[in-house]
């Protein structure tokens, strides 16, 4: 091989290399300096959207069903709020979290969370209202055709749905209607 | 430093060479980010962060950085700053990043940053670099921000969040096609207006001649 040629790449492959390492040393630094834990973000979610305290995370491991998995469920110290940071998956740009919380068997607010959706301008401002006032005891499932909106976002919609879905189920399935308080 | 080349960097961006109006660049976070004022700020200002030390360090770096590796290159350190305001964004303002998230991440292949990186930043000193970091980012951010009132004036009947009495949301007003069809107008009308002012300027200049150099320009 020519060494001029051979020298000019392993040049360009080095600087290369060297600017990539400050870069990763430098994002290294911002994510000491920004990392939050997931846990206590979702604590500081729960206390912010709800006005009630959270003291210990019920469920920090939460469950996996076949298109929505509940992440974090915890009860509120009073006992009135069912506090849930749900994702439902096939959403355009992956999973979509919604924090869902329930009083009295019924949902009293919905919250978009962390996702990667682009159509989100489309959705009407008052969107997320729609999910509250939902008996979760009622209701076995949650589909996509129960959303209503004017948007053409199908795919943000179907995750979102699939959220609220896993919620009714893992409420169902563990929470029960004794327990709530 | 010289004073034309500053004040010619400075306000190149902001109207000469808007990014949005006149290069047309970066139409999709164009049309996405500005369904509200906010949205649209936020996105400009974000831009502009990246912008500005993504030239700095690609003009640091012009003597040491090969040319076959020069785009690899500029993309690292252009996406090492995108993911350093998604970390900021994500740790100080989590609402905002929610609903950003995903326009946030595709900075990275915002024409406007690359664009600069390799027609500017890469033959420019740092400062001037950096300068035509903040005014090609301000240019992008005034854009946003003037289709950001617009859209959301028509769409939601509301200015920078607050509702105005007397105006109701018109429906429709918030899709795509509308989005673009805001735009396309905006651009008119902003070359329209430049047109005419370098028009008079033209003709200013022209009557402030001498009779001699009118007739010498005429020959």
């Amino acid at each position: 091989m020519d060494k001029t040629k051979f020298r000019s790449m392993l040049q360009g492959v080095l600087v290369l290399a060297v600017i990539a390492l400050c870069s990763g040393l430098l994002l290294g630094f911002f994510n000491m300096i920004t990392y939050v834990d997931p846990l206590q973000s979702a604590y500081d979610r729960f206390a912010e959207d709800t006005g009630a305290t959270f003291s210990k995370m019920t469920d920090p491991d939460g469950e996996e069903y076949e298109n929505g998995l509940v992440l974090y469920y915890a009860l509120s110290d009073d006992g009135k709020y069912h506090a849930f940071l749900a994702s439902g998956k096939g959403g355009y740009g992956g999973d979509v979290q919604v924090y869902v919380y329930v009083s009295d068997n019924k949902i009293t607010k919905a919250v978009l969370g962390e996702n990667a959706e682009t159509l989100w301008g489309t959705f009407e401002e008052n969107f997320f209202d729609q999910f509250i006032g939902i008996d979760v005891t009622q209701k076995t499932s949650f589909l996509p055709s129960d959303v209503t909106t004017s948007s053409t976002a199908k795919l943000s919609i179907q995750a979102v749905s699939r959220a609220i879905d896993a919620v009714m189920t893992y409420y169902n399935q563990n929470v029960g209607g004794e327990n709530n308080g | 430093m010289d004073k034309r080349k500053f004040k010619e960097t400075l306000l190149g961006g902001l109207i000469k060479n808007n990014p949005t109006f006149v290069l047309v660049l970066g139409t999709c976070p164009t049309i996405a980010m500005t369904t509200s004022l906010f949205q649209a700020f936020a996105m400009g200002v974000a831009t502009t962060f990246v912008l500005i030390f993504s030239n700095l360090f690609v003009s640091l770096l012009r003597g040491i950085i090969p040319d076959k590796v020069r785009i690899p290159c500029y993309i690292v350190i252009i996406s090492t700053f995108v993911i350093i305001v998604q970390m900021v964004m994500r740790r100080y303002l989590p609402e905002l990043y929610t609903t950003m998230q995903a326009f946030i991440a595709l900075i990275v292949v915002n024409c406007i940053i690359l664009a600069r990186a390799e027609s500017f930043a890469s033959c420019n000193k740092p400062l001037y670099s950096m300068l035509d970091g903040v005014s090609m980012g301000l240019g992008f951010t005034c854009a946003l921000c003037l289709i950001g009132i617009v859209r959301e004036f028509l769409a939601g009947g509301s200015f920078a969040g607050f509702a105005i009495p007397g105006f109701p949301a018109m429906q429709g007003a918030g899709a795509s096609a509308f989005g673009f069809i805001t735009f396309g107008c905006m651009m008119a009308l902003f070359n329209f207006v430049i047109q005419k002012v370098n028009e008079r300027k033209a003709r200013m200049k022209a009557a402030s001649l001498p009779l001699t150099a009118q007739l010498e320009e005429v020959k």
